[in-house]
């Protein structure tokens, strides 16, 4: 009909045209559990999957739908799923990919709860993970067993930075026939779209700059429809029989969409990881104005970078974008406008100076989130990352007196003044 | 399901049943450049009913090896040799888009073969352009990202679809992005060529029904108008969508094919 929209167009409208009834341009919050069916013959076709539309809102539900048909279209991908927070989406897929016996290569630099699901609720199910460098490809491509289901990484680690090398690691996944599953919250498909460079699945945490104001937790899980599927021994949870819809192979079945359909009919249908309806929409209000934040988000961090590298007090600042970073040359070639908005920096006198800074600081506040609007700040060692273990948290490149900020939307000026407070703070503690 | 047809793994959905040869078999056949997911709302829906289902993917598209037909003449033999090969027996043929202009052939070469036909976005002719020729074989990604965004109507655009959380677009992209990428061409260079459908749909003795879309870019309204004025008992319907008319209207599209089912049988 029309040509392709790009990016900021599509942030504003894909998914959701005004219904013809209404003609509300928003999209319509369709707070309710079920849909009446038209007659009989159409519950068993909807039941059965033989056709469009929602029949139960843990399975789907037309405001959650609008969510998911929009991320699809941001990442260039066939179809996603929306949940209720970046670990359902995690666990969904896991779960979809993986059963008793099967092997996970995972990046050892990775959020607090995606390590532990793997390192220790996993493996109470016979799901095994080794963790490697994610900035190693080799080690990687060493570690894929004939068992391997997924290799899965952070694209922008957190808290650590670490860049995964996306085109050169899809390459080894290509080759031995695995999918690569990434967690993109850091970079959004703003700063970098995955399936472009050979990326197969996507995970997002929604609660982060997705949906951008830390009103609303939220997860996805993007289907690139690019991994073939076919061979049944190897993948026997989305080409082999499913247990129910009479036995149908999802492969066969929906082709490119088989690990959405997959994904719906178990993991949302048995484990009901389902997103509400309000928290959709106000997700999606977030995403309407990702472009624009993200643009401030990149220039705010640019200059809070100078600052920051400027400073007396600073001991070390890492960001991928920094020429000082390992993986800076990496990240160039992948993040061109820039490797998201989270810094981490350390400020000397250690643990005590950064603890004095983080409660001295007013504007900024101490919580445990990332990718808000407003600027945030943590102490990953004692808080997010607490639950690692000494060799964990080593592995994924924790230091005692790591600092992490989330770079918000505020006046630069301002955001510099409240921190020139904190380090006031440190210095008073120093003298 | 897989098996070996003519030399080569050919793959036939049948909407997740087994092919019953004692029950009346719809045999749906893809348009250009595409493949069985083109009907993914239509295959289960119908092999849970009363109905046996074969949705082949024709060679080179989707799962099926072998070398793709070149001709209409040659997809209609196709298809005739693999009903045979199956065994089947009691057809209703639905084609979509260059599936019309085969079904045409194959009900004029084998006139007993068929007890009805549906035409889906269908007609006696289907010029396509040069620029979209050449552009499939010089850029296959751009040529069938042209087409699946012309393919639909307004909702298209917008990444709105009726399965929960996939659209029309991310579907139809990575629908045909599934086939041998030599494939789009030839499909298009044989409904171009072909020039047999008048005379083929003039022959046609059977009742037949045809659903055509009011804004359908690729084989229009009006052309289709023309085609349903050189049959003889058909029954028309029209839908307020593009040409891809089974992802943008299933549940109307479905109640249609019902509702002439049931009237045939
Ligand atoms: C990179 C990353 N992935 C996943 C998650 C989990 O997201 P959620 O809190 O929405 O479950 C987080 C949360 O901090 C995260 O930072």
């Amino acid at each position: 009909m029309s040509d392709n929209y790009k990016f900021d167009t599509l942030s504003l409208h894909a998914g959701h045209s005004p219904d013809k009834e209404t003609g509300s341009r928003a999209v319509p919050i369709y707070q309710t559990t079920s849909y009446v069916f038209k007659d009989t013959e159409e519950a068993a076709a909807l039941y059965n999957m033989e056709i469009g539309g929602h029949l139960y809102s843990r399975i789907s539900n037309p405001t959650v739908a609008a969510l998911e048909q929009r991320l699809a279209a941001l990442e260039g991908g066939v179809s996603a799923i929306a949940c209720s927070s970046g670990m359902a989406a995690m666990h969904l897929v896991v779960t979809a990919l993986c059963s008793s016996g099967d092997h996970i290569v995972a990046s050892s630099k990775m959020y607090g709860a995606n390590i532990n699901l793997l390192q220790h609720t996993m493996p109470r199910f016979g799901v095994t993970t080794e963790f490697v460098n994610p900035n190693d490809p080799d080690a990687i491509e060493k570690a894929i067993k004939p068992n391997t289901k997924m290799v899965f990484g952070e694209v922008i680690g957190n808290p650590g930075l670490d860049i995964m090398d996306v085109p050169t690691i899809a390459k080894i996944c290509k080759k031995k026939g695995i999918p690569l599953v990434l967690d993109a919250t850091f970079n959004t498909p703003f700063l970098m779209q995955p399936f472009n460079h050979g990326a197969n699945i996507i995970i997002h945490s929604l609660t982060k700059w997705l949906g951008g104001h830390g009103i609303a937790i939220g997860g996805a899980i993007v289907n690139g429809g690019n991994f073939d599927w076919g061979d049944k021994e190897k993948f026997p949870t989305i080409s082999g029989d499913h247990f129910a819809l009479g036995g149908i192979s999802f492969w066969e079945e929906f082709g490119p969409a088989a690990l959405t359909m997959k994904i719906r009919a178990e993991g949302m249908y048995n484990f009901g990881p389902s997103l509400s309806p309000t928290n959709a929409f106000y997700l999606m209000q977030g995403i309407e104005t990702l472009p624009l934040r993200m643009k401030k988000h990149m220039e705010n961090t640019h200059k809070l970078l100078s600052f920051l590298q400027d400073h007396d007090l600073v001991e070390w600042v890492k960001h991928p974008d920094l020429e000082t970073h390992p993986d800076h040359l990496v990240a160039k070639k992948i993040l061109p406008k820039g490797s998201g908005s989270v810094i981490v920096f350390g400020i000397k006198g250690g643990r005590k100076a950064g603890q004095t800074f983080i409660e001295s600081v007013q504007l900024a506040s101490h919580l445990a989130n990332v990718g808000d609007a407003k600027t945030l700040l943590i102490h990953p060692g004692s808080t997010t990352h607490s639950h690692l273990s000494a060799k964990a948290m080593k592995l994924s490149g924790l230091t005692e007196d790591m600092i992490r900020l989330s770079v918000g939307l505020e006046d630069i000026d301002d955001i510099k003044k409240d921190f020139e407070k904190g380090f006031r703070a440190v210095s008073k503690l120093m003298k | 399901m897989f098996i070996n047809f003519k030399g080569a793994k050919t793959y036939i959905n049948t909407g997740g049943k087994n092919i019953d040869v004692d029950k009346t078999t719809l045999c749906f056949i893809h348009g250009s450049g595409q493949n069985h997911l083109s009907f993914v709302q239509q295959s289960r829906y119908f092999a849970n009913k009363e109905y046996s289902v074969i949705v082949p993917d024709l060679p080179g598209h989707g799962f099926s090896e072998g070398v793709p037909c070149v001709s209409i003449k040659e997809n209609a033999e196709w298809i005739y040799d693999l009903v045979k090969e199956l065994k089947l027996n009691d057809i209703v043929y639905l084609g979509h888009s260059q599936g019309c202009l085969t079904g045409l052939e194959l009900n004029k070469n084998y006139p007993k073969l068929l007890k009805g036909i549906i035409f889906i976005a269908g007609s006696n002719t289907i010029p396509v352009n040069q620029f979209l020729i050449d552009l499939a074989s010089n850029d296959f990604h751009k040529a069938y990202r042209m087409m699946v965004t012309w393919g639909h109507g307004k909702d298209g655009a917008m990444f709105t679809g009726n399965i929960p959380g996939h659209s029309h677009f991310g579907e139809g992209f990575n629908i045909m992005n599934m086939n041998n990428e030599k494939t789009l061409k030839i499909d298009l260079e044989a409904c171009n060529k072909y020039d047999g459908g008048t005379d083929a749909a003039q022959k046609i003795k059977i009742p037949t029904l045809a659903v055509l879309a009011k804004f359908d870019q690729m084989t229009p309204l009006k052309s289709g108008k023309k085609f349903i004025d050189l049959l003889d008992n058909c029954e028309l319907k029209i839908l307020d969508c593009g040409h891809f008319l089974q992802a943008e209207r299933p549940k109307e599209l479905n109640t249609f094919i019902s509702s002439y089912l049931r009237k045939l049988n």
